[in-house]
């Protein structure tokens, strides 16, 4: 399974839902999948992917959707006990696991060495996990996941692609874009 | 009021109701204060970036964020800062127990404890120290002010003078 037809796949599922992705490819992915005010594209933040969901999850009833990666992941996973310990029944986070640092030289990741992210989630408190490695078995699980109380945490293990070109996305806008379908923004100096 | 109270209604004034932090003895008189009221949300983070990350998403998605650390903890937030806050342009208010000052006890405070305030002046944040209350209401409303026109985070520092710090 590639990522980009995963995203493509769970953004379809999403209707108007929020997704966080993951900085570099995971974001341009997402943007080249379909751009929406509801994409949440993250920058240099590594690690943050699925702690800005959590907290997005905290602000808005609404489901919402974290596109982490493996390697991000694996620098914070301190935040998977924290969605364990604040069981948001709103919050789905898909891991895409290459196994692999894709884009400093295809290092081995721990989870090629043996690290099981469904593991340490459900040993952080989270009932709701699955590994998946096809298409089929990714949209089946997105579409319960979406359609029942969480949090829900799916790893989807994937082949890396062919880099789609950087999308042209800058981080204030993301924010405030974003922000504006929530609320409607404060007008500083007025 | 005291300094602890102050810093509650504040967060009030200024309808800032998620509250991410990584506990710390001596601002646990504020968040103690948050985790009993039910205006707040009181989420606790594993490590201090973590915290950053969540107040910024409980941000975008509508709902004003701050954030509790002590100030060995704004060593493990930098570039969560940095790299997210800084160039979204978010308005995350930080209270920071500033330790390695006067009335320090352990050495292993000391240097990023002094290090706090020349990292934050590098990253171009506003930052506050509070060494007693006085004005102390007066500024938490400026400051919380500042940091939403600016949108960008700020930081109050609270010292070892202001709240009496970790006996050793």
């Amino acid at each position: 399974m590639r990522r980009f037809e995963g995203t493509q796949m769970i953004l379809r599922l999403a209707g108007d839902a929020p997704i966080v992705s993951n900085l570099g490819p995971g974001s341009d992915d997402l943007w080249h999948a379909g751009h929406r005010d509801r994409n949440f594209y993250t920058y240099g933040n590594m690690g943050l992917c699925s702690s800005l969901a959590l907290g997005m999850a905290m602000a808005t009833d609404e489901q919402v959707i974290s596109l982490d990666g493996d390697g991000s992941l694996l620098m914070n996973l301190g935040t998977i006990a924290s969605i364990g310990r604040e069981q948001p029944k709103n919050l789905t986070v898909v891991v895409w696991d290459n196994e692999k640092w894709g884009q400093t030289g295809g290092q081995t990741s721990h989870t090629g060495m043996g690290t099981d992210l469904e593991q340490v989630a459900r040993s952080c408190g989270i009932a709701r996990t699955k590994t998946v490695s096809d298409l089929e078995d990714l949209e089946a699980a997105v579409s319960e996941a979406l359609a029942t109380d969480g949090p829900n945490f799916i790893v989807a293990k994937i082949d890396e692609g062919e880099y789609l070109p950087v999308a042209p996305v800058e981080p204030e806008f993301t924010l405030y874009r974003f922000r504006n379908t929530f609320v409607e923004q404060r007008q500083p100096g007025h | 009021m005291n300094w602890a109270e102050m810093i509650v209604k504040a967060l009030k004034d200024w309808d800032t109701s998620l509250i991410a932090y990584v506990p710390d003895i001596s601002i646990h008189r504020v968040t103690s204060l948050i985790e009993a009221d039910p205006y707040f949300r009181l989420v606790a983070a594993t490590r201090e970036e973590e915290a950053i990350g969540i107040a910024v998403g409980s941000y975008a998605a509508g709902r004003n964020a701050a954030v509790f650390m002590q100030s060995s903890g704004f060593g493990n937030s930098v570039n969560a800062l940095a790299s997210l806050c800084i160039p979204s342009r978010t308005p995350i208010p930080m209270f920071v127990n500033l330790r390695g000052g006067p009335g320090e006890f352990n050495i292993a405070q000391v240097a990023m404890g002094q290090a706090v305030r020349p990292i934050m002046d590098q990253l171009g944040l506003v930052h506050f120290t509070l060494d007693d209350d006085r004005n102390m209401e007066k500024l938490l409303d400026g400051a919380m002010k500042l940091c939403h026109a600016n949108r960008q985070p700020l930081a109050v520092c609270m010292t070892q003078l202001l709240h009496g710090g970790k006996l050793a």
